[in-house]
């Protein structure tokens, strides 16, 4: 099937993902997009930074991202990494559905759960873990291996929680209206 | 939370005077006192800048709905009851009763930075991830092997602390005294009579002042014991606690336990009175001393300080911080006793069980200004999340409360907004929509009719005319910004509870009404020669609302875009997420 819009900003792929024509994706056949995520302009999604090796029981994937994501302009994805029995090595990035990434957001996290609202100019150390309907706020600096427990709003540098979110939570972090929109 | 962002709109809950209270009651209330209630009253209108508004105004997301009482209710008027405890950082579920032994804090291997308060990882430091072990921040690399501390395996680093402190911070005089000594000493001098201890300069052989740490070791361990005691009797361990306190209580009660040592305990009396118990403070010249030497750099900020227990004035005296313990907790109403809120017991779930909300909303909209004199058009929507048709009637009055009135005025007050019905209906596209009714006057904006409608939402205008503020007169920050009270009355039909088997599709009536506040916008300065944005009340644009979204570069603005407010009707927005939460 051949992408929907031809000209234009975005490309739309089979599943509904909307990928800017000037993002700059590295090693695409290591990414995997559940569907209906757009990518804007800028960005980029190093998926060429994948784990050394043969291909172990996860394959080659080195960021695999759910449903509804959205990655504002010139966010930065790069899976983390590190030097484990003498070797260096990248581990995979999971992302969950309806993640925000802002404008010009650097994100290194192991783990990303959905619902989560990541701000625009933050910075998610390596291997943090950050887990269902979470706000953090703009320009935070969340510390490598941070785990943010789900209904949290994190800010600061060092990004710690500072507040619990309501119930109603998962409804204000949800992307499907964004979606729509572009 | 965040600076403001307009529009908004905040929802009151009446509760502010009378939580839990029945509507008679309250109006009788009223009647005694007019100025307590006084937007109960018919024909009142809410003065969203009355001092006492600002305790009853929570913003939608914050409340919750009790069906029972058809009433909101505010984070005052629920009452929290804990589903469980678990670590924020490891994420493990706590029991109950190892948060009441070990205290609120994580005994596994969490810890936050002293400094910056990030959390800590074990770290090894020796060849191929070799011991020891250090608790090293990643954010400012402050680690314990600053405060001499490093751990031979990298588990149990809360015991293995816990024992490192000990040994470094209490001197062998006080730590090494025997347990039984520990509980012959009485923890308060005075109720014992002798007045010697605490008075030490008066003291010829001063004894070492207890830490508090040591203290409180002391004491859980002394309490410990008698429970034990208590708990080992012929009762067994049931209700041992009442049987504890019983033992201090009178004499009289005492003998009925009839066990030996009892009347010994309670002559020993080593329970802790704070009252009496008090302790000569330490010369602070040493402590003054050591912070010249350290200098400013090497001193503590005060929230670096507040946070430890034991309050140090010097970095080199910090400890690595445990991890305090979050809960989740389920929510009833306090005037009826229903649960509201119930999560999963799942610590990493985000379901709920049982949720009613309020209502669903958080369009945050950019910063608006307004202009003075000039018409300013807003869409107001309301979205139905029940299964049943309602009927909204919008009241407002003509003029905003407050120094500097704002005009108001709503189009079309009263509509119908459309059922709830199946999600899939819009999934399956426009074709698959009921046929709106009231598909009169459809983006006419005209006086009486709607402004757009669709499944579950209905969209009116709201039309502002901000006052011009005087320039000579020195404003408060508040007088700029334009807030609307807003009556939301919602009539319903909805079926009744068939408890009793016999009535069958009997619908029941049920009516609702709140008043809501729309912060609209900040009035800004007038701008010569323009007067407004659209004086006539055709096509939306008047309504120059900028969604606080990211960029989008490209796509047509569909109408939606141009809702300022996407306001569900508060009202009992019924979800229970049996686990499809998503
Ligand atoms: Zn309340
Ligand atoms: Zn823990
Ligand atoms: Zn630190
Ligand atoms: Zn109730």
């Amino acid at each position: 099937m051949p992408p929907k819009q031809v000209k234009g900003e975005y490309i739309e792929t089979d599943t509904g993902n909307k990928v800017s024509r000037k993002s700059n994706i590295l090693g695409s056949q290591n990414i995997i997009l559940g569907g209906k995520t757009i990518i804007q302009a800028d960005c980029t999604i190093r998926g060429d930074l994948r784990r050394s090796g043969a291909p172990g029981q996860h394959g080659n994937v080195a960021i695999a991202v759910g449903r509804y994501c959205f990655f504002a302009r010139s966010s930065v994805l790069r899976p983390p990494g590190k030097v484990s029995r003498g070797a260096f090595s990248f581990y995979p990035m999971k992302l969950g559905d309806h993640v925000f990434i802002g404008e010009g957001a650097v994100v290194e996290a192991a783990m990303v759960g959905s619902f989560v609202h990541i701000g625009a100019g933050a910075v998610i150390g390596k291997f943090a873990i950050i887990k269902d309907c979470v706000r953090i706020e703009e320009g935070t600096v969340v510390a490598p291996n941070t785990v943010i427990p789900p209904f949290s709003r994190v800010a600061g540098r060092p990004g710690v929680v500072v507040e619990e979110l309501p119930e109603t939570a998962q409804d204000s972090l949800e992307l499907k209206g964004i979606y729509r929109m572009i | 939370m965040n600076a403001p962002l307009f529009p908004s709109i905040l929802i009151s809950c009446p509760c502010s005077d009378n939580v839990g209270q029945q509507r008679s009651r309250r109006s009788k209330t009223a009647a005694a006192d007019p100025d307590l209630d006084q937007w109960e009253e018919e024909g009142e209108t809410f003065d969203p800048r009355s001092p006492r508004s600002a305790f009853s105004l929570f913003p939608l997301e914050n409340l919750l709905f009790c069906e029972d009482c058809n009433q909101v209710r505010c984070p005052r008027c629920v009452q929290d009851e804990i589903a469980c405890y678990f670590c924020p950082s490891c994420l493990f579920e706590v029991p109950s009763s190892t948060v009441k032994s070990e205290g609120n804090r994580c005994t596994r291997n969490c810890f936050s930075c002293p400094i910056c308060f990030a959390a800590l990882a074990v770290t090894a430091t020796g060849e191929d991830q070799t011991g020891p072990f250090i608790l090293l921040c990643a954010h400012c690399l402050w680690s314990t092997s600053d405060i001499g501390i490093t751990f031979e395996k990298p588990t149990s680093i809360t015991a293995q602390l816990t024992a490192k402190l000990k040994a470094a911070s209490l001197p062998p005089s006080n730590s090494l005294a025997p347990p039984e000594s520990s509980h012959s000493r009485p923890l308060s001098p005075l109720s014992q009579g002798s007045s010697v201890y605490n008075f030490r300069p008066n003291s010829p052989i001063p004894p070492p002042a207890p830490t508090d740490e040591a203290e409180f070791a002391r004491l859980k361990g002394y309490y410990h014991q008698q429970n034990t005691i208590a708990s080992s009797d012929d009762f067994g361990g049931a209700g041992s606690l009442s049987r504890l306190m019983g033992m201090y209580s009178t004499g009289r009660r005492i003998g009925s336990y009839g066990t030996g040592n009892m009347p010994k305990l309670v002559k020993q009396k080593q329970e802790w009175q704070e009252i009496e118990s008090y302790r000569v403070m330490d010369s602070e010249d040493e402590v003054i001393e050591k912070m010249k030497k350290a200098g400013f750099y090497g001193a503590t900020s005060q929230s670096q300080r507040i946070i430890q227990s034991h309050q140090p004035r010097l970095l080199e005296d910090v400890r690595p911080l445990a991890a305090l313990l979050r809960t989740k907790r389920a929510k009833r109403c306090r005037s009826c006793r229903h649960i509201l809120v119930k999560p999963e017991q799942k610590v990493g779930s985000i379901r709920y069980r049982i949720r009613l909300v309020a209502g669903l909303d958080h369009n945050a909209v950019n910063y608006f200004s307004l202009q003075p004199l000039a018409t300013h058009q807003f869409l107001l929507t309301v979205t139905n999340p029940l299964y049943d048709v309602i009927n909204i009637t919008l009241a407002t009055p003509e003029k905003t409360p407050g120094k500097y009135p704002a005009t108001v005025y709503i189009l079309c007050p009263e509509f119908e907004v459309g059922a709830s019905t199946d999600v899939w209906d819009e999934a399956l596209g426009p074709e698959a929509k009921p046929k709106a009714k009231a598909a009169k006057g459809r983006k006419t904006g005209l006086a009486g009719t709607i402004w757009d409608s669709g499944r579950n939402w209905t969209s009116v205008i709201l039309e502002i005319v901000p006052p011009h503020l005087p320039d000579d007169v020195e404003l408060e920050e508040d007088d700029f910004i334009v807030k609307v009270p807003i009556l939301v009355r919602s009539v319903y039909e909805s079926d009744v509870d068939k408890d009793d088997g016999i009535g069958k599709d009997i619908k029941e009536k049920k009516e609702h009404s709140y008043w809501s506040v729309l912060e609209v916008g900040r009035i800004g300065k007038k701008v010569a020669g323009k007067v407004g944005f659209d004086d006539s009340a055709s096509a939306g644009t008047g309504v120059a609302v900028n969604k606080a979204l990211p960029p989008t570069p490209s796509g047509e603005p569909r109408e939606r875009e141009h809702r300022d407010r996407e306001h569900r009707s508060s009202s009992r927005s019924h979800r229970e997420s049996a686990g499809a939460a998503r």
